[in-house]
């Protein structure tokens, strides 16, 4: 595995134990998220530059706006939690314990 | 021009162990931040100027401004940084995880296989990506159009989702 191909596998690998393994506030779970929309981001367009198809470049700028679409709708599940809830931590988050 | 390179790629890695250790949403932005403007010099070292700059304007300018200032919602009087107990464990537990991993592949890393060079064979005001991404608008005019619509649908359903009242998608009451 080349250098770069390590640096996004293992950035996407981080930021999904990021997403797992988040502790209090909904907001750094969506933060990881983006981490790895990034890291994604970056493999897409590293393997349109490395393969010189420059075709594919295309791919990386359609994943960013559906990469948009979905932080947005991630953003606005956060608001209504805040609005709701007071906060967005999430102890609070506890309608369906038992 | 392969350190340089290379030091981007040790940024992006530690920019996303930054983000991953769960610090307050403060910190979680700044190492997005500059995970992603590093990765940004990833992709210009492998001659994606345009690429980069998309990334720079929409990611950057766009998304993570609307995540920085929705941090605010997640104020806390002593936010927790990188120095404190608990998230120190997590940063030294993932930056150990990847120096273990980097040491499986580490043989294979000579000085040849580092990056790719940005080939450039004639002078040329097109660079690949830039001419790449004017297909979106010839071929691809299909897609253009499906994420343009997506787009707006997200719009409404942002618009709902905050809407709200007593009929609103979470209540508790």
């Amino acid at each position: 595995m080349t250098p770069v191909h390590f640096s996004f596998t293992s950035a996407f690998i981080l930021g999904l134990m990021g997403l797992a393994f988040h502790r209090t506030h909904l907001l750094s779970a969506l933060l990881c998220l983006e981490g790895m929309m990034l890291s994604l981001f970056i493999a897409l367009s590293l393997l349109a530059l490395q393969m010189e198809a420059t075709g594919y470049s295309v791919a990386p700028m359609l994943f960013l706006s559906f990469s948009a679409c979905e932080a947005s709708a991630g953003l606005a599940l956060l608001v209504a939690t805040a609005r709701t809830h007071g906060t967005d931590r999430l102890q609070s988050l506890n309608l369906l314990q038992c | 021009m392969t350190y340089l390179v290379s030091l981007f790629l040790l940024g992006l890695v530690l920019g996303l162990v930054a983000v991953a250790s769960n610090p307050a949403p403060y910190f979680a932005a700044l190492g997005l931040v500059v995970a992603a403007g590093v990765g940004c010099g990833v992709l210009v070292g492998h001659g994606g100027s345009f690429l980069s700059l998309v990334l720079f304007l929409i990611y950057l300018g766009g998304m993570l401004v609307v995540f920085a200032y929705s941090a605010a919602l997640a104020a806390e009087p002593f936010p927790e940084s990188w120095g404190d107990r608990s998230v120190l464990g997590y940063v030294v537990v993932y930056t150990l995880g990847v120096v273990l991993v980097a040491g499986l592949f580490w043989g294979g890393w000579y000085e040849t296989s580092w990056t790719a060079v940005d080939e450039f064979k004639e002078l040329s005001v097109l660079r690949g990506d830039t001419s790449g991404v004017a297909l979106m608008y010839s071929h691809g005019g299909g897609m253009l159009i499906a994420c343009a619509w997506v787009l707006l649908l997200t719009l409404f359903v942002v618009l709902e989702l905050t809407r709200g009242l007593s009929r609103g998608a979470l209540r508790a009451v």
